[in-house]
C-alpha cells in the first residue's frame, strides 16, 4: 500500500510552491529558467528605457552620469547573463532529452541547484543599485558589461564587488548547467541516437557547453584578480606596481568574444529545425552545418583581441588578429547558405515562428555583415568606442540571439503548454518588434558614422535627429514586447488544443509525444532508426 | 516466475546502468578537474602566452 502511494507521488510532481523549488525534472526547470529569462528580459529593458529617455534630447540630463553608466552597464549584465544565457539554457534543459530519448539529464539535483542559483545572483547585483536610494553605497557596477569601460580609479564602492560576486554565482551556474548537457548528450541518448543523427539545436548546445567549459574559468578568474587587486593588495592590473591594465582587457575578451558566440550557437542550433519544418523540406547541409558550428567554435577562441584594436597591440598581433576574425565569415556563411538551403523551392508557410526564423536570418545577416568591417585594422581605429559598435552587437544579439530565442518560443510554445497560441498576434508582434528594432538601430549605425562615442550621457547637437528617432524606436519596441506577454498568457489560459505533432511538417522526437509530454518521458528508450 | 532468459535481460539492464553511472561519474570529473586547471592557469596570464602580443 505505502509502496503504492510512493509510486503515485513519484508519478505527479507536489503541488504549489514546493513542485517549482524542489524539482528535478527537466521540463520544470527549463520552465522555470524560461520565465527567468522572460522577467530578467523586462527588467533589463526598463533599465535601457531610462538611458534612451535621457538621449531623447542633448542636454537633458536627467540622470547623471554615474547613474547613466549604471543603468547601461545592468542593462548588458541582465541581458547577456540574465535573459538570453538562461532562456537558452531552459530551452536546452525542456528539449534536448526529449530529442535525443532520454528520461531526463543526466544530473537532475544539480540542474535544480544550477537554476535556484540564478535568483540569487541577480538580487546581488541589483541590491546596491536600489541601495544608493537609501544612501547606502555607490551603487551598482558602471563599468560595462566587460568590465574594464573605465579606470577602476573611477568607480569604488560596493557595486563592483557585488558584481564580481555575481559573475562568481553566475559562473557556477552555467558550468553546473555545461557539464550537465556535455554529460547527458555523451551519455544519455536513446540506443541508435548515434552523435550525427542528433539534431542540430542538441549539437549547438554540445558546442556551447564546451566554450563555456572553456571560457567561464576564465572570466571567474579575471573577476578574482580584480578582487583580489580591489582588496588584498595584489597587483596584476595595476600598472602604478608592476601590473597590466591590458592583461584585464585580455582576460575578459578571451571569455567576451566565445560568450557572442555562446549567445548565438543556440539560436543557430534551432533555426535550421524552424525553417525546415515550414518548408516542408528536412533540415538543409546537416554535416556541413555541425562542421561549421565546430570550426566558429574553434575560431572564436583566437580572435579575442580584435576587440582591442585599439589598446596598442604590436602590428604582427594586430594583423593576425584582423585576419583571424574575417576567418569566421567562412563558417558563418556555410550556416547561412544552408538556412537559405533550407528554404529554397520549399511549400513555405509564414507562421510566426517561421517569420521570426526569417527575421533571425535577415537581422542577424546584417550583423555579421557590419561585424566584417570592424576587425579591419585602420576602419576600426573610427569605428571604436563609437556608436556603430553599439548597432552592430544589438543586430546580433538582438537580431540573432533574442530573435532566434522568439523564433523558438513561438515554435515549440504548444509542446510545452499544450496550447496554441494567437497567430494573429503573434504576427502583429513579430511586425511591430521587425520595425521598432530596426527604428532603434539603424539611426545608431548612422550617429555612430557621423562620429558619436559611446558610453556618454549627452551628445553634440548634430546627433539629435538620429537619438530621438532611436529613443522614440527604443520605446516603442519595449511596449510592443507586452503583447508577447499577453499572447502567452493568453495561449496558457484559453488556447485551443495543440497535437503532439503541432506544426505539419515538425520533425524529431519531441513532436512523437503528446503536448504537453508527459511528467515522466522515455523511461523506457524510444528506438531511433 | 521468472524464468532464465527474463533474469538475464534484467540484469544486462542492471549492467548497463551500472556502466553509465560509472561514465558519468568518470565525465563529471574529469571536465571539474578540467575546469580547475583553466581556472588555476588564468593566473599565470593564459592569453599572453601568445609571444606576439608582448
Amino acid at each position: 500500500m505505502t509502496e503504492a502511494i510512493a509510486e503515485v507521488a513519484h508519478d505527479r510532481p507536489p503541488a504549489g510552491i514546493l513542485r517549482w523549488l524542489t524539482t528535478t525534472s527537466h521540463k520544470d526547470l527549463g520552465i522555470l529558467y524560461m520565465s527567468f529569462g522572460g522577467i530578467m528580459f523586462f527588467i533589463g529593458g526598463a533599465f535601457i528605457m531610462a538611458v534612451r529617455a535621457e538621449l531623447l534630447f542633448p542636454g537633458l540630463q536627467w540622470l547623471s552620469p554615474g547613474m547613466y553608466n549604471q543603468l547601461f552597464t545592468l542593462h548588458a549584465l541582465i541581458m547577456v547573463f540574465g535573459a538570453i544565457m538562461p532562456f537558452a539554457t531552459g530551452l536546452n534543459n525542456y528539449l534536448i532529452p526529449l530529442m535525443i530519448g532520454a528520461p531526463d539529464m543526466a544530473l537532475p539535483r544539480v540542474n535544480n541547484w544550477g537554476f535556484w542559483i540564478l535568483p540569487f545572483a541577480a538580487i546581488l547585483l541589483l541590491i546596491p543599485f536600489f541601495l544608493q536610494f537609501s544612501g547606502i553605497g555607490s551603487g551598482a557596477s558602471g563599468l560595462g558589461w566587460v568590465m574594464h569601460n573605465t579606470s577602476l580609479d573611477l568607480q569604488s564602492g560596493i557595486g563592483i564587488d557585488f558584481a564580481i560576486f555575481t559573475i562568481h554565482l553566475l559562473g557556477i551556474s552555467s558550468l553546473t548547467g555545461a557539464i550537465n548537457v556535455v554529460v547527458t548528450v555523451l551519455n544519455m541518448r536513446a540506443p541508435g541516437m548515434t552523435l550525427m543523427k542528433m539534431p542540430l539545436f542538441v549539437w549547438a548546445w554540445l558546442i556551447t557547453a564546451f566554450m563555456l567549459i572553456l571560457v567561464i574559468p576564465v572570466f571567474s578568474a579575471a573577476a578574482t584578480m580584480l578582487l583580489t587587486d580591489r582588496h588584498f593588495g595584489t597587483h596584476f592590473f595595476d600598472a602604478a606596481n608592476g601590473g597590466d591594465p591590458i592583461l584585464l582587457q585580455h582576460l575578459i575578451w578571451f571569455f567576451g568574444h566565445p560568450e557572442v558566440y555562446i549567445v548565438l550557437l543556440p539560436a543557430w542550433g534551432l533555426i535550421p529545425h524552424i525553417l525546415a519544418t515550414f518548408s516542408r523540406k528536412p533540415v538543409f547541409g546537416y554535416r556541413a552545418q555541425v562542421y561549421a558550428l565546430w570550426t566558429i567554435c574553434f575560431l572564436s577562441f583566437i580572435v579575442w583581441s580584435h576587440h582591442m584594436l585599439t589598446s596598442g597591440l604590436p602590428l604582427a598581433a594586430e594583423v593576425y588578429f584582423m585576419y583571424s576574425t574575417m576567418a569566421i565569415s567562412v563558417p558563418t556563411a556555410v550556416l547561412v547558405f544552408c538556412w537559405l538551403g533550407a528554404i529554397w523551392r520549399g511549400a513555405m508557410t509564414f507562421e510566426t515562428p517561421m517569420l521570426f526564423a526569417l527575421g533571425f536570418v535577415a537581422h542577424f545577416g546584417m550583423g555579421a555583415l557590419t561585424g566584417m568591417i570592424l576587425p579591419d585594422v585602420a576602419a576600426n581605429a573610427q569605428y571604436h568606442n563609437s556608436y556603430v559598435i553599439v548597432s552592430h552587437f544589438h543586430y546580433t544579439f538582438f537580431g540573432g540571439g533574442i530573435f532566434g530565442m522568439m523564433a523558438a518560443l513561438y515554435y515549440w510554445l504548444p509542446k510545452f503548454t499544450g496550447r496554441m497560441f494567437d497567430e494573429k498576434l503573434g504576427r502583429l508582434h513579430f511586425w511591430l518588434t521587425v520595425i521598432f528594432f530596426n527604428m532603434t538601430f539603424i539611426p545608431q549605425w548612422f550617429a555612430g558614422l557621423d562620429g558619436m562615442p559611446r558610453h556618454v550621457a549627452d551628445f553634440a547637437l548634430r546627433f539629435s535627429a538620429m537619438n530621438l528617432i532611436s529613443s522614440v524606436g527604443a520605446f516603442l519596441l519595449g511596449l510592443s514586447q507586452l503583447l508577447l506577454v499577453y499572447t502567452v498568457v493568453r495561449c496558457v489560459r484559453g488556447g485551443a488544443k495543440a497535437t503532439g505533432q503541432v506544426w505539419e511538417g515538425a520533425q524529431g522526437l519531441e513532436f512523437t509525444l503528446p503536448s504537453p509530454p508527459p511528467y515522466h518521458t522515455f523511461e523506457t528508450p524510444p528506438a531511433v532508426k | 516466475m521468472m524464468n532464465e532468459d527474463d533474469a538475464m535481460k534484467g540484469l544486462g539492464v542492471i549492467n548497463e546502468h551500472g556502466k553509465r553511472e560509472r561514465r558519468t561519474v568518470r565525465l563529471v570529473v574529469a571536465l571539474m578537474l578540467f575546469v580547475a586547471v583553466i581556472y588555476a592557469a588564468t593566473f599565470i596570464k593564459l592569453p599572453l602566452w601568445l609571444p606576439a602580443l608582448k
